[in-house]
């Protein structure tokens, strides 16, 4: 299991916003979009779009839902699966913790379905 | 009678999304897809990206050949010749007949030939298909001349990605500027005078014969001269896909005509997509929609209705093009009863909201504020009352508006 990132107090991403962990940081070799959905909980998914490039983290969060900027592809922020066109592939998830205030990612350790 | 095999005629949005949403919905029967392209693809890219060499074939479907083997989804190379609709037979011009339970026809349409001398002329490029982005591919040398005939979706976007293999572009349109229905007059303008600041010259006028002499092409256009082209594309728009079903007897009337259902006259077969058009119950004939976005509703309506379940609500409808570097996006009306709403970004105009008489967003068009347009949809849809001044005010980001 690799390392844990922290990435910031649960206060630097508001509910509703995405922060993008750049692949050089995290390692995964693909940026990532780490979620504050409204349900409170924190979700981080790879962070584009696996129709075309565009960046999830600049999508519309809704629910425990991201929708691409471009192309409103939406995917399931818990587990990445791609839920309308034009995306049919789903989205990689990474597990997000929540300890002490601070919002720990695993790059490469899926999320618990 | 229970439902085991479908028969889906095109592998376009509609096609596709029909079989899709069928196994999404629990379908287990046989389902085909017949196209005379084979594995179904995306069309968008096929102006942008695709066109530019930056996606290939492969990156252009809808999903891998190993999708539809894990779903169990045939698809047929081969093109449709002749319908049996009682028999539920599906006849191919190689003589192989598909019978199934039910049909979907989901035939597209065919580009649109401007109705003049030499509109027929073979030279003469379209695009609608993967094949024609590859012939338009190879006619793009640096320093061609190209000529395109219609500034609307297509033409803007090929105008656009032509000028990255050093063509030489001008842009034919009747209209100046167009999509003023699309995105309101005041977007209109800016996206058209795009064109001209990067380079490419925008002439307004209404072509009246092509001549090509194996050399190149002249276009006459009436009283106002003449434009000299190596290479004309026109992208006037389409015509549906329609001979299919009426060979078959299947009402028709500028499309083939399909309930809210998507169901046609025959009770066999239904349609989706660009070629189908709605008539309701009372009769009345509804616009035909040439959206890529239309074309998923559809086929969604389509498989839901195949199955016997309740039929999906759509929202306003929805579109997008690219173009010089920027994305434009469009939801609902802008051509509706109203007033609009500018939001301007560096002085220029970047959201435009169109508010009814009774003060409903009726319709939003952006450019590079895709955020915008998703609020706007989700206000529209959700019948939300917003106040005038805050959807003008800047300072309020409009998705708090969407809440």
């Amino acid at each position: 299991m690799s390392d844990a990132i922290n990435i910031g107090s649960v206060d630097d991403i508001d509910e509703g916003e995405a922060k993008v962990i750049p692949a050089e940081e995290n390692g995964t070799g693909e940026d990532i979009a780490v979620f504050h959905a409204e349900d409170g909980n924190f979700y981080a998914l790879d962070d584009t779009c696996t129709h075309e490039t565009a960046s999830l983290a600049d999508g519309w969060i809704e629910g425990a839902e991201v929708e691409c900027p471009v192309h409103s592809a939406r995917f399931c922020l818990k587990t990445g699966e791609a839920l309308c066109m034009p995306a049919t592939i789903a989205a990689r998830t990474h597990k997000v913790e929540v300890r002490d205030g601070d919002v720990l990612l695993y790059p490469n350790v899926p999320a618990e379905a | 009678m229970s439902l085991n095999s479908v028969t889906i005629v095109g592998g376009g949005m509609a096609g596709f999304t029909v079989a899709k949403e069928l196994r999404s919905r629990g379908f287990e029967g046989a389902l085909t897809i017949v196209d005379p392209a084979g594995l179904p693809y995306d069309r968008p890219p096929l102006s942008k990206d695709y066109l530019l060499g930056k996606r290939g074939a492969g990156d252009i479907q809808f999903a891998p050949a190993a999708w539809f083997e894990d779903h169990k989804v045939g698809v047929v190379t081969g093109t449709a010749t002749a319908l049996r609709p009682d028999e539920g037979a599906v006849v191919l011009a190689d003589g192989t007949e598909l019978v199934a339970d039910r049909i979907v026809l989901a035939t597209g349409g065919h580009a649109r030939r401007l109705p003049i001398p030499g509109g027929d002329l073979e030279s003469v490029v379209e695009l609608r298909t993967r094949e024609d982005a590859d012939r338009l591919r190879s006619l793009l040398v640096p320093g061609v001349r190209l000529a395109i005939v219609g500034a609307g979706l297509i033409g803007a976007e090929v105008a656009s990605s032509a000028l990255a293999f050093g063509a030489e572009v001008v842009l034919i349109d009747p209209v100046d500027p167009p999509l003023v229905p699309a995105v309101g007059p005041e977007l209109a303008r800016r996206l058209h005078d795009m064109h001209s600041e990067h380079g490419i010259k925008v002439v307004t006028g209404v072509p009246t014969a092509i001549a090509a002499d194996g050399a190149g092409h002249r276009i006459q256009m009436g009283e106002h001269g003449s434009i000299d082209a190596d290479v004309v594309l026109v992208g006037i728009g389409i015509v549906p896909e329609t001979a299919l079903a009426e060979s078959a007897g299947l009402d028709i009337d500028n499309g083939i005509l399909v309930d809210e259902s998507q169901r046609t006259s025959h009770p066999n077969v239904y349609a989706a997509g660009d070629s189908a058009r709605t008539r309701m119950a009372d009769g009345t004939l509804l616009r035909r929609a040439e959206h890529w976005e239309h074309a998923m509703f559809t086929g969604k309506t389509a498989a839901a209705a195949l199955l016997g379940q309740d039929l999906p609500v759509h929202g306003a409808s929805w579109f997008w093009s690219d173009r010089h570097g920027v994305h434009v996006e469009g939801v609902g009306s802008m051509a509706a009863e109203g007033t609009t709403i500018i939001r301007e970004d560096g002085g220029k105009p970047a959201i435009a909201l169109r508010v009814d008489p009774q003060g409903y967003l009726v319709g939003c068009a952006a450019i590079d504020g895709g955020l915008a347009v998703r609020a706007a949809r989700r206000i529209i849809d959700r019948r939300i009352l917003v106040d005038r001044d805050k959807l003008a005010d800047p300072s309020i980001d409009l998705k708090k508006l969407a809440r």
